[in-house]
């Protein structure tokens, strides 16, 4: 006799956030990213809907990333040294979907670029390439208190996403967000309790939270990548079961993460490519919505992975 | 060895001490207290002194800002003295032991002990379990017939025959040794007396004891002592035993806050040479003062006290009986003793009559004391049909759960923030404390109201918790206790974060402003998701929620002056309905009460701590979880607040 699977009902819905856009919407994007809106946990198709699927994004920075692997580097070459460049890159030999500038130049250690010269770059970027944005900040909370609302301003009505707002320091960046019309990335430290918390303070400022996006901070395979896959499951049950403060979208930093595993800065190793899909791919699992990576060979195994999962 | 005249100024008080000795300990050895609640670390940096004359060797601090160091300002406990040395006390680094005024006294036992009646009556709100009239301590008044040639008992045994007549309850004949000199005077004073004489009798569980034999009838005269014995506060009661009534009450700070604000720093300056001793000193002396002054406003004579009871928490305990509590903070935390026998108070150091007894409240653990225990005796709890929960917010906060069925305790450290510690402007529920706040929404100025009703000096534990709600009614602070709004001069920029003008300098009483710090709203935070999650865990733990609990005891220094819906906004209690929730102020000396007044209420105690099971928290997984949570205002899971929303 045939076992019959118990399906589950949930009452609950993730939200569903756009990103992006379009011409007549306000924005000058050729096509827009939709994420979340599942009436399920990941890929169980049978037991309700997910409407969209989950996005890589192509981590650029506006300096040279000096410090990254050498497997890095030479895949992007000279583009590094130009962030629109490397965007352009992206989009034009990777296909890149979506593109997520790390503002890391802005930070005092590194460079301490100044707001306007970041809302310059976002406006370029804007220009040069047509595909939704998130816009990250350097993680100095006074700085990023200074640059984020400039260039919050320079992609007025483009809806990017712009992190990270954190318990300590979400006011500025929400008000910008608010005021521009994008969605924000809330961050908190592999904690359901802060990250719900948090969503609560944004939304009290009167951001709702179907323009949040959560960033539940994760560790790569081998640094706690089970943590952070405990926290998310949690998160999405919480939201599934009608917890409407947790039903946000999840942004996971996989390449950041992977690529300071120990065993990824071996030269000449292929170990870091194969480290960012491992951790993707579990995270995936856990429910993570956007996936920002670094390596194209890693993210193009990704997004085929995401293709045979959905089954086309 | 050489040693050292120490002179302290301006009590021109000298003490001699041998060479290295710590000034801090120079000035306990001259009875001048310091404030030190870190107990001599170097850490909390207010043990400033003033060096004028003589060598120290001192260890370099941080606590001293370059303005004190040119004033010659130096850290007490970092000093070790090296020449004879004079020293400047500032009035600030002094602990404040003054006498709690009559009015001070009022507030803090209003409530349950303003009106004697109220007491004999009951708590209101609540059946108080009513216990035979049987204290401790009985004088019974007996004429007993002499002996002739048909009737040859012996003294003693005629009188044991007499006694078990009056008490109609078997006598055991234990007289101890300790009572063989009633035993030598007692022929001669049987015939002197003409066989009307007075016996005092001490009461335990099982057992009857001749205290004291005096001529004739002095059964009117039969007093007796209760104390709530707290970390910080220690409250005293005189009682008549034959008519229940309350003499007097007075309160005193507890002096050991010296050695450290905390039951840990106290228990690892027990281990220092002579600590134990000066611990126990510094309690007892204090006890003995209030039964001097207490006896002396009464006319009472001191030898008709007979007896003492003390509730406390166990190390107090421990440390009035100068019983070394080390073992209570290594693990398996176990003390020498939760349950400790009558013993004669003088062995304890405690001045009355020389054969008075002393008996304790029994405990259930290190961490959950006889203060509970006589707690949960004066709700009644324990003879409860429905579920109950007694709430003892204090430095350790105690949360007992149950009803006639059972009961567990749990401990939840919540630090001294809500008893004004640790706080910026913070103070003791004294006069002059702001206890009561409202924020106006449209200009952010602050109503208040003092205890008192003096110049403000500072704010107490329900004060904050009136002004932390109305912040957070007003959206002057978020959810997460930060300042969310700009507010030209009454919200300022600090190094540490911002801070919000409560008072401004001129309305004070010591021209000094009054401000709440987001950091210490932060402190406030911690302290009440400690209660609330504790709380949480503990109903949960047993399979409950909080909507089955039908009775809410609240107990504590402040609990007079909670503003019930106020401390349900912070998110320190659980959102139900007001009237579950019943006041029942100092529980733990109420308790003692009765245990003074009934053998019965004595057992009962006995029998509460027996059935009482502790939880411990730190070994439960989902306490850190629930904390996490509960750091939040009111709660991050708002669905628990259902009467908060909108």
């Amino acid at each position: 006799m045939a076992e019959e699977v118990l399906i589950e009902k949930w009452p609950g819905t993730v939200s569903s956030v756009t990103i992006g856009a379009l011409k007549n919407e306000g924005g000058s994007r050729s096509a827009i990213i939709k994420v979340g809106g599942q009436k399920t946990l990941p890929f169980l198709f049978k037991e309700g809907q997910i409407p969209n699927k989950p996005v890589v994004a192509f981590e650029i920075w506006d300096i040279s990333p000096d410090d990254w692997h050498p497997e890095l580097i030479k895949e992007y070459g000279t583009s590094l040294k130009d962030p629109v460049v490397w965007a352009e890159k992206c989009v034009n030999d990777h296909k890149a979907e979506l593109l997520c500038i790390k503002l890391q130049g802005a930070h005092p250690d590194f460079g301490n670029k100044t707001a306007k010269e970041e809302a310059g770059l976002i406006s370029q970027l804007l220009k040069k390439v047509s595909v939704p944005l998130i816009i990250y900040g350097c993680g100095d909370n006074e700085k990023d208190n200074e640059i984020l609302p400039a260039c919050s301003e320079a992609a007025k009505g483009e809806k990017c996403l712009i992190g990270d707002a954190v318990q300590e320091n979400y006011k500025t960046l929400t008000a910008a967000v608010l005021a521009d019309g994008h969605n924000i990335i809330a961050e908190s430290p592999i904690d359901i309790n802060i990250a719900k918390q948090l969503n609560i303070l944004i939304s009290d400022m009167g951001l709702s939270l179907e323009r949040i996006v959560i960033n539940p901070t994760i560790g790569a395979l081998g640094y706690g990548l089970e943590y952070a896959y405990s926290i998310m499951e949690r998160a999405r049950l919480a939201a599934l079961s009608g917890d409407k403060t947790l039903a946000c979208p999840f942004i996971c930093f996989i390449g950041q993460e992977a690529w300071r595993a120990k065993e990824t800065k071996v030269e000449e190793s292929q170990q870091g490519i194969i480290w960012e899909q491992v951790t993707a791919i579990a995270l995936l699992e856990a429910g993570a919505d956007i996936l920002v990576m670094r390596h194209p060979k890693a993210i193009e195994k990704i997004n085929s992975h995401i293709q045979e999962l959905f089954g086309s | 060895m050489d040693k050292f005249k120490v002179t302290f100024y301006p009590d021109n008080k000298s003490v001699e001490v041998i060479k290295d000795t710590s000034i801090l300990s120079a000035a306990i050895s001259a009875g001048i207290y310091l404030k030190s609640s870190c107990g001599g670390d170097g850490v909390c940096g207010q043990c400033k002194v003033i060096l004028k004359k003589g060598k120290v060797l001192s260890q370099p601090t941080g606590r001293l800002n370059p303005e004190e160091r040119q004033r010659g300002m130096h850290l007490a406990c970092l000093c070790e003295i090296q020449s004879d040395i004079e020293v400047d006390v500032p009035e600030e680094s002094k602990l404040d032991f003054n006498k709690l005024s009559p009015q001070e006294l009022e507030l803090r036992l209003k409530g349950i002990f303003s009106e004697p009646e109220d007491v004999e009556a009951g708590v209101p709100g609540l059946k108080e379990p009513v216990f035979t009239h049987s204290p401790l301590a009985q004088k019974l008044y007996l004429e007993l017939p002499p002996p002739n040639l048909e009737d040859k008992v012996s003294d003693l045994e005629r009188l044991h025959r007499q006694i078990r007549r009056a008490l109609n309850k078997p006598l055991m004949p234990n007289i101890t040794s300790s009572n063989l000199a009633n035993i030598r005077i007692l022929s001669e004073l049987l015939r002197d007396s003409e066989w009307k004489i007075t016996v005092t009798i001490g009461q335990r569980t099982d057992a009857n004891e001749i205290l004291a034999i005096q001529p004739q009838d002095t059964s009117s005269k039969n007093f007796g002592f209760c104390f709530d014995i707290g970390t910080t506060t220690l409250s005293g009661q005189l009682v008549d035993l034959k008519t229940k009534k309350i003499l007097g009450t007075k309160a005193a700070y507890n002096k050991q806050a010296s050695f450290g604000s905390d039951v840990i720093t106290r228990i690892i300056y027990a281990r220092e040479q002579d600590g134990l001793e000066k611990l126990h000193h510094a309690v007892v002396d204090e006890m003995n003062e209030m039964i001097r002054e207490l006896v002396a406003e009464n006319n009472i004579d001191l030898n008709d006290v007979n007896c003492i009871t003390c509730a406390g928490n166990t190390t107090m305990i421990h440390l009035l009986l100068r019983i070394d509590p080390t073992y209570i903070r290594r693990e398996p935390y176990v003390p020498t003793a939760n349950f400790i026998p009558v013993v004669k108070a003088a062995e304890a150091g405690l001045k009355i009559n020389p054969h008075g007894i002393l008996s304790l409240a029994p405990g259930v653990s290190s961490y959950v004391g006889g203060d509970i225990t006589a707690g949960i005796l004066s709700c009644g709890m324990d003879k409860e049909e429905e579920l109950c929960m007694l709430i003892d917010i204090g430095t350790n906060g105690e949360i007992a759960l149950g009803n006639k069925e059972f009961l567990v305790t749990c401990a939840a450290s919540a630090g001294p923030a809500f008893e004004g510690s640790g706080v910026t402007c913070g103070m003791r529920a004294a006069k002059g404390a702001i206890q009561k706040a409202k924020i106006n929404p449209k200009d952010f100025s602050v109503e208040f109201s003092t205890i008192g009703g003096s110049l403000p000096i500072g704010i107490c534990g329900s004060g904050y918790i009136d002004l932390i709600s109305e912040m957070l009614k007003t959206g002057l602070i978020d959810k997460s206790g930060k300042i969310k709004i700009e507010l030209p001069g009454l919200v300022r920029n600090t190094e540490s974060g911002k801070e919000f003008l409560v008072v401004e300098k001129s309305r004070s009483a010591n021209q000094a402003e009054i401000v709440i710090t987001e950091d210490d709203i932060e402190n406030i935070k911690r302290a009440k998701a400690a209660i609330y999650s504790a709380a949480a865990v503990l109903v949960r733990h047993m399979g409950f929620g909080f909507h089955d609990l039908k009775k809410i005891f609240i107990a504590g220094g402040f609990g007079t002056f909670l503003d019930m819906k106020k401390a349900i906004r912070i998110g320190l209690l659980p959102d139900l309905e007001r009237n579950r929730f019943i006041f029942v102020g100092n529980s733990s000396l109420a308790g003692a009460r009765s245990m003074l007044l009934s053998i019965d209420a004595f057992t009962e105690s006995e029998k509460i701590a027996q059935m009482m099971t502790y939880l411990e928290l730190s070994v439960e997984p989902t306490y850190m979880d629930e904390y996490i949570a509960a750091l939040f205002f009111p709660h991050t899971d708002l669905n628990r607040f259902p009467s908060l929303k909108l």
